[in-house]
């Protein structure tokens, strides 16, 4: 009886996903359009488009020198520091979100397989073990990987240059600071056309929405 | 008729009265000495104000003074609220030694008035409780040349303008001084203003300075405007200036006057006066000027018509740019002339630069806009980055004190250019083909596109495939489960290998015990029963034919256990293989 339900309900994931994936989806991002447009941007003398962009494009493509070095270069001419990614960070973040996502499906699938196989077999049980552990280690490094992106999902990019963050969300608030352009922030919660927002040094503010571009956009919303 | 009669009644009345206080008036005068305590060596003035028929006023003679008669004039003065015409002399009093003077009275009917004079810096005994300063007396001045007081006396107006040839369009600085007497002038209707329809005009300053004076022993108000010309042709131009005053004068001529003086009662006197409020302008002597032609010869090409003497300078900022960035360019002319003729396109085009218009914004430094600074700013762009070089800047203009044409050049400006951002930015109408330095070009080949930047892992509908698959896997191991025989598999094999030792060492006794041990064990977790429990009719029942064979291998463990039986010991292999069987499962 239980044996015969698994299947129909792995049947109805499987099909809820596919239909899932099957939406029609709206803009189309690739790394080297993001990297280019980003280029774009950078010529055109706007670097907080510019760096919006190369943060795109690094998501798709965290190990491709030219975005990091253009970013790079974009936020040095921009006057905006950048905090270096420490050694764990780039191993992690070598392969790409993508990569590592299909990389925690295999190591699920090792573990498994090789779980049940040490069941069933009567010799050479060294192989399922080392299936086991091969899958473990695929999975600690997705979840690493998700670990270490999961900030830059609240990322967020100061669009216009000295940008004000007021002390509450409304357009005739008091200035709390000033931001730069092409400055990454934190959001950390909104209210209608305002972000709160929090800064590498520690401050807070809020911001209005039109003058800075999350990183990762909202799903179904293109800023 | 009746009405008439009575008037002539009354005159014939009033005639004495009248009669009576002209007689009084004749008489009436008095002095007064400012200041009367003065310090050796300076000068008090005594005045006599006489409201009669005084011809001439006999100086006294009074040991260590000496008097001089400075002036006489006609004006008025005011006794108990009313307005006399009066006449004033004035003498300057000089003492020669110190002490108390006695001055008597220079009319019958005025009053002696004494004069103090010290010798220093003595305490005056009168004011030692006062700690303010005694206010210091007006100062002394003349009558400019050529100018004359109107209005009775009561103003003059001044124009002043430079004595040399002028040149057209030249900006010149002209004064406009306007006298006032203290007491005759009550107000300024409006602000001069310059006559001469060959020349413009600058406004005039907002405010005119303010300076108290004595004018021919007068108390002055002196209002002074500033403003500039410049001429239009040359030639021979005259020019003067005019101000519009309200003024305190009797409208009655010299014949009316005696009469009205001859009114013995003062109410009448002042009904009679004919002293009113008077607008009036006033206008100054006209002044002529020369206005010379600017020379033709030597005049440069790009002259705007600045005439003057000026400095120039320039600058930039920032100092460092990106190319693609703007920098401001400025041209700085400082000095004196005719600014709004100062003028400078900048750069129309400029190799290497993208050239904005340039805007001017003046700043004067004095109150006419005569003096002051004009500043030039041109917006550049640099189209490619490096060491880049801005041309000087000139500017031409003609000097009336050289009396020639003069070129003013600024020095180039060197400018550190570096790389842009903006590596493909158009400039000119171009497109720049000089990549920035520092950005890496553009990818060609495009990778796959994704419709969502959010990683796999994040995305609900990708969690469905770790999830399936998890699920799957842990109903597989649920549903796959392990062997009879592989769970007994390794206490199997140890057996297997306990009887082999055996049959191959021929102990039958231990061959045969370890076996039935063993096959005891497997049925009992196979039948879930004890061991002990397990009967010949199980054997058979469940196992059939090899029932039977393993109720032999029993009997023939007995006997090699009791009577250390070794027969079948060349069995063996055979018993090995009916044990590995059970022991593996082989089912009845």
């Amino acid at each position: 009886m239980r044996a015969s339900k698994i299947p129909m309900l792995i049947a109805g994931l499987a099909l809820w996903a596919g239909q899932a994936f099957a939406q029609p989806s709206q803009p189309q991002y690739s790394a080297d359009g993001l990297y280019n447009l980003a280029n774009s941007y950078a010529r055109a003398g706007k670097p907080g488009l510019a760096v919006l962009s190369y943060e795109r494009a690094a998501l798709l493509a965290p190990d491709d020198p030219d975005i990091n070095a253009n970013l790079a270069y974009v936020r040095a001419s921009a006057h905006v520091s950048m905090k270096p990614r420490n050694r764990l960070a780039r191993l992690v973040q070598a392969a790409s979100p993508t990569s590592a996502a299909w990389l925690g499906v295999l190591g699920l699938a090792l573990v498994g397989i090789g779980l049940v196989a040490r069941k069933v077999a009567r010799r050479f049980l060294w192989i399922p073990g080392g299936a086991i552990l091969l899958g473990i280690a695929l999975i600690a490094l997705t979840a690493s990987n998700a670990l270490l992106l999961w900030p830059r999902m609240h990322e967020a990019v100061i669009l216009i240059h000295q940008t004000p963050a007021r002390v509450s969300p409304a357009p005739m608030a008091d200035t709390a600071f000033v931001l730069r352009e092409a400055e990454s922030v934190t959001i950390a919660g909104e209210h209608e056309d305002f972000m709160l927002i929090r800064t590498g040094g520690g401050l807070s503010g809020w911001v209005a929405r039109a003058n800075l571009g999350a990183v990762v956009p909202p799903v179904g919303g293109e800023r | 008729m009746h009405w008439i009669k009575v008037i002539i009644a009354n005159l014939y009345l009033l005639a004495p009265a009248a009669y009576a206080m002209a007689q009084t008036l004749d008489d009436l005068a008095y002095e007064t000495v400012e200041p009367s305590r003065i310090k050796l060596g300076e000068s008090a003035i005594l005045r006599v104000i006489s409201f009669g028929r005084i011809k001439d006023i006999t100086l006294p003679t009074i040991p260590g003074l000496v008097f001089e008669p400075i002036g006489r004039s006609q004006g008025f003065d005011f006794i108990n609220g009313s307005t006399l015409p009066a006449t004033f002399y004035s003498i300057r009093i000089t003492p020669q030694f110190a002490g108390v003077f006695t001055i008597p009275g220079l009319t019958p009917s005025s009053r002696p008035v004494g004069l103090e004079v010290v010798k220093g810096d003595e305490p005056n005994p009168y004011t030692w409780h006062s700690q303010q300063p005694a206010p210091a007396p007006l100062p002394t001045a003349s009558l400019p040349k050529g100018v004359q007081l109107q209005a009775g006396g009561a103003a003059f107006v001044h124009l002043a303008i430079p004595g040399r040839p002028i040149y057209v369009g030249e900006s010149v600085p002209v004064q406009i001084d306007v006298g006032l007497r203290a007491g005759l002038v009550t107000s300024v209707n409006g602000l001069p203003t310059l006559k001469g329809s060959d020349f413009t005009f600058n406004n005039l300053s907002k405010q005119p300075e303010r300076r108290e004076e004595t004018i021919e022993g007068g108390a002055f108000v002196l209002l002074t405007w500033h403003s500039a010309l410049a001429a239009v042709k040359p030639g021979e131009f005259e020019l003067s200036a005019e101000a519009p005053l309200t003024v305190i004068m009797s409208a009655l001529s010299a014949v009316d006057r005696a009469v009205a003086s001859r009114l013995a009662f003062p109410l009448l006197q002042s009904m009679y006066s004919g002293i009113a409020p008077r607008d009036m302008t006033i206008e100054s002597s006209p002044t002529r000027l020369k206005v010379l032609p600017l020379p033709t010869e030597g005049q440069p090409e790009n002259f705007s018509g600045a005439v003057g003497d000026f400095q120039v300078s320039s600058d930039v900022s920032p100092a460092g740019v990106a190319a693609g960035e703007p920098l401001t360019l400025r041209l700085h002319i400082i000095g004196a002339g005719n600014f709004d003729r100062v003028d400078s396109t900048m750069f129309g085009h400029l190799d290497h630069w993208k050239t904005y218009p340039a805007k001017s914004s003046f700043i004067p430094t004095d109150a006419v806009g005569n003096e002051g600074e004009k500043v030039f700013e041109q917006s550049l762009i640099a189209a490619q980055p490096g060491d880049q070089s801005i041309p000087g800047l000139e500017f031409t203009y003609f000097n009336p004190n050289t009396r020639r044409y003069e070129r003013a050049q600024t020095p180039a400006i060197k400018v550190a250019v570096a790389a842009s951002l903006a590596s493909g930015l158009s400039l000119n109408g171009a497109s720049a083909t000089v990549a920035a330095q520092g950005l890496l070009p553009d990818h060609r080949a495009l990778q796959n596109s994704v419709s969502e930047l959010r990683p796999l892992y994040f995305r609900p509908p990708f969690l469905i495939i770790p999830t399936s698959l998890a699920l799957l896997l842990a109903g597989s191991w649920f549903a796959v489960r392990p062997r009879a025989a592989h769970a007994t598999s390794k206490a199997a094999e140890h057996v297997l290998a306990e009887l082999d030792a055996a049959a191959r060492a021929g102990d039958s006794s231990s061959f045969f015990e370890a076996a039935r041990k063993a096959l005891l064990q497997t049925f009992a977790a196979r039948w879930q029963i004890a061991t002990d429990q397990i009967t010949v009719a199980d054997l058979k029942a469940r196992l059939g034919t090899t029932g039977e064979d393993v109720e032999r291998l029993f009997a023939i463990a007995d006997e090699a256990r009791y009577s250390d039986n070794q027969s079948g010991g060349t069995d063996f292999q055979r018993w090995l293989s009916l044990i590995r069987g059970q022991l593996a499962g082989e089912r009845e």
